[in-house]
């Protein structure tokens, strides 16, 4: 990426609360004239409309949204619109790559393990589903022709990961007319461009034990960055766990303390940094290699694994 | 991948098909990356690649000689599509009416860093409520902060947050928040959807670090801009220092963003939260 000497002084920046974080949308530049700026103040309004649309329809927490009432269907195969349909099918996509280390399914583990509560609003959602240890993504069935899904058995789908990585991604494309751009959702990047210094942007990565240090940084552009850190929301029963646990045991995984994946989508980097957690570094880094993504695991001991474009 | 470059063309026809169909010139942006995936995909299965090394990730695939990973990386892109493709009519009116809001809305239109434009547009072609459902304020019973007052007195330290609320300047005709009764979906003016009392508003937000206060100013109703107005949390709020305002410096690693910040950010969202639910009341 070959930058300009500076790209502009003035821009855009604005965040808005949404999908239980703070997203942000800065626009470097593109201030030529009225009409550029009102184009520029719409494509934004989209892509945070997109967090919306998004979260409205994925959410584990309203028993209304098309997701939970997908998983309130159970044999049947259910028409889906084009948003739930693709989050799912890609979801599944991940899981076949992983070996399951990364299970859309995990949902109703996360549940008996006390991941139940909306943390914004306190409301605890719960479903009379009995966990079954055998429930996997291969319970999930796709008809690409009626873009319909069925549950072969009680189960509940958590596409947070993927949920979050799409919005990112949707959004990037109502930005990529204004070329030089970058949005936050929460600590999940997606770095478009060039920075308003006039380089590629410059990423730090949160050091999982030291939270007013960085263990690494680098400069990407055109590249969703996604980390994913034990940090981040420790289990309310109490055992320690944090919220990535191993859909092939359902407990907390405890050899990673933090996975930070640098791809081409936010979505496949969000997915791939929690499929990555389960793994453990060794096979996490071989992951990434094999699917030409940039990765960087950090253990708990706080020893480096990264693969070769990380360094 | 024969097959795989059939699916490709398969989707683009479909692509192409919906873009025909609505009669929108725009979809002929979606159709032309479409192809450009088309051509990717297969050339990545199919086409030999000269061995020379590059950055760019699907030749770096293809010098590993693996077929399945490029699978993942064109599987995004095609869902990212299909879903924009899909949804392109929806977010096209929300579009239009900021744009017709705008038009309205003096020049004083903020763009400066932080500032939230009103929220009402974005909201598409539902008449959703002014402010996203994330907004929405939670109870608060476990709130370790007390009550209201202090929390008021907390604020002036760090910064100079108005406490007072701004004179409401002249608010346009219509039913206007201060009006309690006003039935929010009514009116197809976007002004008419507000809810909030005009003013600026504090509130606090907890993670296992410490709280954070944010400062809410709503004008004509509707969210104007937000801010950090406290960092109480045990370590500095460097973290989120991309959040409006910029009240707190960035520290030594000089970075533009910062991944995996998410903890903080929880508690900022549920500050703002709180603030709003003062200023509906």
């Amino acid at each position: 990426m070959h930058c300009p000497k500076r790209v502009s002084d003035d821009g855009y920046l604005r965040s808005v609360a949404l999908m239980g974080t703070v997203v942000t949308i800065q626009v470097v530049g593109h201030l030529v004239d009225r009409q550029q700026l009102i184009q520029r103040d719409a494509a934004v309004e989209r892509a945070f409309d997109w967090f919306r649309r998004i979260e409205e329809c994925c959410t584990r927490f309203d028993a209304q949204s098309e997701l939970m009432q997908l998983t309130a269907q159970i044999g049947v195969s259910v028409p889906v619109s084009a948003i739930l349909y693709e989050a799912v099918q890609f979801s599944l996509a991940v899981a076949e790559e992983s070996g399951g280390a990364f299970d859309p399914t995990v949902g109703c583990v996360m549940e008996t393990r006390g991941f139940d509560r909306e943390y914004r609003t306190g409301l605890t959602i719960r479903t009379a589903l009995e966990p079954s240890p055998t429930v996997s993504y291969r319970d999930v069935r796709l008809d690409p022709e009626r873009k319909a899904i069925t549950l072969l058995r009680p189960l509940i789908l958590d596409l947070g990961a993927i949920a979050k990585g799409l919005a990112i991604d949707l959004a990037v494309r109502e930005l990529r007319p204004f070329e030089n751009f970058a949005v936050d959702a929460g600590g999940d990047l997606y770095l478009g461009g060039c920075s308003p210094n006039g380089e590629t942007w410059s990423i730090g990565i949160r050091h999982p034990r030291r939270e007013n240090e960085l263990i690494h940084s680098l400069t990407v552009s055109d590249r969703a960055v996604c980390t994913s850190g034990d940090y981040e929301r420790q289990s309310p029963t109490g055992d320690n766990g944090h919220h990535i646990l191993d859909p092939r045991t359902g407990a907390s995984v405890g050899e990673v303390a933090s996975v930070t994946v640098v791809a081409p989508s936010a979505m496949l980097a969000d997915a791939l940094a929690t499929a990555a957690f389960v793994l453990g570094p060794a096979e996490g880094i071989r992951l990434f290699e094999r699917l030409g993504v940039d990765g960087l695991i950090v253990s708990p001991t706080l020893e480096r694994f990264a693969t070769r474009g990380m360094s | 991948m024969g097959k795989s470059g059939l699916s490709w063309l398969a989707t683009t026809l479909i692509i192409v098909g919906a873009a025909i169909t609505a009669g929108h010139p725009a979809l002929g942006t979606i159709t032309g990356l479409a192809i450009l995936l088309l051509g990717i995909g297969t050339a990545v299965g199919a086409l030999p690649v000269p061995g020379q090394f590059s950055e760019d990730y699907i030749v770096e695939r293809r010098v590993a000689g693996q077929k399945i990973s490029n699978t993942l990386v064109t599987l995004s892109s095609a869902a990212i599509i299909a879903v924009y493709a899909a949804g392109y009519h929806r977010t096209e009116p929300a579009a239009d009416k900021f744009e017709a809001q705008t038009a309205r809305r003096s020049t004083a239109a903020p763009i400066a860093a932080g500032v939230a434009a009103p929220t009402t547009a974005a909201l598409g072609v539902e008449a959703t409520p002014t402010v996203p459902r994330s907004l929405v304020p939670p109870p608060r019973k476990d709130n370790p902060r007390p009550a209201t007052q202090t929390i008021q007195k907390a604020a002036p330290a760090p910064s100079p947050i108005e406490q007072s609320p701004q004179p409401p300047s002249a608010p346009p005709a219509g039913p206007t928040a201060a009006d309690p009764v006003a039935e929010p979906t009514a009116p197809a003016v976007v002004t008419g959807q507000t809810k909030y009392k005009d003013g600026t508003y504090l509130g606090w937000g907890s993670c296992r670090h410490g709280d954070i206060q944010a400062s809410v100013v709503i004008l004509n109703g509707q969210i104007v801009s937000t801010a950090i107005a406290t960092c109480a949390t045990r370590y500095s709020c460097s973290w989120i220092a991309n959040l409006p305002g910029q009240v707190v410096n960035r520290q030594s690693p000089k970075v533009d963003y910062v991944s995996g910040a998410t903890q903080s950010s929880d508690a900022f969202s549920d500050a703002v939260a709180d603030a709003l639910s003062k200023a509906s009341e």
